[in-house]
């Protein structure tokens, strides 16, 4: 019986967290140009996309990530989440690639409206914005 | 002259931050005036900081000129023994560093890129600018990409941002690996480089960058000989990094080859001119791990560098020193980061012992950064051994005589955009 209440417990925990990262993991959507015919990522691919490892989709169209500024609190969490690093690393790591003139990072938009409008003005582009954008016609993709 | 070189720093670095304070006001919020219907492709007028309002500006967002640049100024003081500098021991301002860079993406796959660096570090640079970097890079696919001109040379995790304060923690990186006053030498080659990052599957990833060409070496000086001429015939080398399964971890070596040849005439006994032939081959050679997570950074270096001496007089001699250090380093506040670090240097791995043929080094760091564009380090190292001691800083006093135990404290700081 004991066992059992703690299995209930446990049992009870995990969807605490797993609602709680579910919730996290929604506080996002990724979107793509609306002739991108993408419909899933690996969040890895994500994160080499944003770090600019790799620069061209499947098709070889460039690969154009578009950031929040780093003031934002969404910049904050798609970079723990996806990149697995703070933004401050994050900026770190570009510093190092600015200046040994290896790469120069994505745009960081203010808003997230710009976001849309940079990723519906670029084919190749990509960018986050929270759910409840308004898309204006982004397509969105899952991030597997 | 030197007065002058310290105003031009300073003059520039009151330019950088001129320079963020103005990127910061553009930066301010500006209302999103988003006008395009779905599908559309119409920009908003301030969808991007840097734009200028224009709504143009934006659809040309990937053709700007990307203009950075940093200005560092810092402090030296040593206990026991001169290090770096002239007068570390006394205390000393010569720990200047400047440089602005300017990239522009020609298209998609084509860019150039330069930077022009002066420093002043003891008897080191001299605020002379010169160009720290310059090339031409052709991505042809994200595995194989070519780079021609003066590139920075990629050994180890760090070298190609040795002088980069704004990219690090430490005020001085490991100095076993990361010789401060070989910095010249070690940083960049002129040639051609061939770089690339292959996924492989479960695996992880591929990074690799090899390359070839030439650098540059001070002029040899000998006493009592004059140098007729003196040429690096070729520098080559690469650098495997494994990007591992385990996000943040990346391990993997770096090895470089390179010959320096002189030609010198020595008089010898009753005024005969002898030809002096000198070879210096050097082969050095490191391994590296890194991890990093959020913001914890590990990362651990092992090196043996081999130094060879062939002239047309004297049997040939070689050298092989070690070389090592493990760091840590984690961002506890948005503005402080503390590091710390101990290094190995063994100058000869045949001795050992004695003051003169090791040096150890424990070192500690805060980072203090007060905005996104200027940032203050405090760092004390307490060291063991004169082996990566300058005998010429220090009278040519033998470096066994030298205090074994003593101390160093730096204090540095860097605006950057």
């Amino acid at each position: 019986m004991r066992a059992l209440r703690l299995l209930a417990l446990c049992t009870v925990a995990s969807a605490l967290v797993g609602a709680a990262w579910a919730d996290t993991r929604t506080d996002f959507v990724v979107i793509v140009h609306p002739a991108n015919t993408v419909t899933s990522v690996e969040r890895r691919f994500l994160a080499d996309a944003f770090l600019k490892k790799i620069t061209r989709w499947s098709d070889d169209v460039a690969l154009r990530p578009v950031d929040l500024d780093p003031a934002s609190p969404l910049r904050e969490r798609f970079s723990e989440q996806v990149l697995s690093r703070s933004v401050s690393a994050v900026k770190s790591y570009w510093q190092q690639l600015i200046f040994s003139g290896r790469g120069i990072p994505p745009p960081e938009l203010r808003e997230e409206d710009a976001v849309v409008a940079y990723v519906l003005s670029h084919p190749g582009a990509i960018g986050y914005v929270s759910v409840k954008t308004n898309l204006q016609g982004a397509r969105t993709v899952v991030i597997k | 002259m030197r007065n002058v070189g310290a105003f031009t720093v300073w003059l520039s670095a009151a330019l950088i931050l001129a320079m963020s304070a103005r990127a910061r006001a553009e930066d301010a919020p500006a209302a999103p005036a988003v006008t395009s219907t779905p599908g559309s492709t119409s920009t908003p007028a301030s969808a991007d900081p840097r734009a200028d309002g224009d709504s143009a500006a934006l659809s040309q967002l990937a053709h700007f000129v990307e203009i950075h640049g940093f200005a560092s100024q810092g402090f030296i003081k040593t206990t026991g023994t001169n290090y770096l500098v002239q007068n570390s021991k006394r205390g000393s301002f010569e720990f200047n560093e400047i440089g602005f860079n300017l990239t522009k993406d020609l298209t998609d796959r084509l860019r150039v890129g330069m930077q022009i660096f002066a420093r002043s570090v003891g008897s080191v640079g001299t605020y002379t600018p010169k160009f720290d970097w310059f090339y031409l890079d052709y991505h042809f696919q994200d595995w194989l990409g070519f780079r021609a001109g003066r590139t920075k040379l990629p050994f180890g995790l760090y070298n190609e941002v040795y002088d980069i304060d704004s990219a690090r923690v430490p005020v001085l990186l490991p100095q076993s690996i990361y010789p401060l006053l070989n910095r010249d030498t070690l940083l960049a080659q002129t040639g051609l480089e061939a770089y690339g990052y292959v996924r492989i599957g479960p695996l992880g990833a591929i990074d690799y960058r090899l390359y070839g060409g030439t650098f540059y070496f001070p002029t040899p000086s000998a006493p009592g000989a004059t140098l007729l001429q003196y040429d690096v015939p070729y520098i080559i080398g690469g650098r495997v990094m494994w990007e591992t399964p385990l996000e943040g971890l990346r391990m993997g070596g770096s090895l470089q080859a390179a010959r320096i040849d002189a030609d010198y005439t020595v008089v010898g006994a009753g005024g005969a001119v002898i030809p002096v032939s000198l070879q210096f081959p050097y082969l050095i050679g490191v391994v590296s791990v890194e991890y990093i997570a959020h913001d914890l950074l590990l990362a651990a270096e092992w090196g043996r560098w081999r130094a060879d001496i062939e002239t047309n007089i004297a049997p040939a001699t070689r050298t092989v020193n070690e070389r090592a250090y493990a760091l840590a380093q984690y961002r506890v506040l948005p503005w402080l980061t503390p590091a710390v670090y101990y290094s190995v240097f063994v100058p000869n791995i045949d001795h050992r012992e004695g003051t003169e043929h090791h040096q150890y080094d424990l070192a500690a760091t805060l980072r203090f950064d007060f905005n996104a564009h200027w940032l203050l380090k405090l760092e004390g190292h307490y060291l063991q051994g004169t082996g990566d001691v300058s005998r010429d800083l220090n009278d040519n006093r033998p470096l066994s005589s030298l205090a074994n135990d003593w101390f160093m404290i730096l204090a540095k700081t860097t605006v950057y955009f």
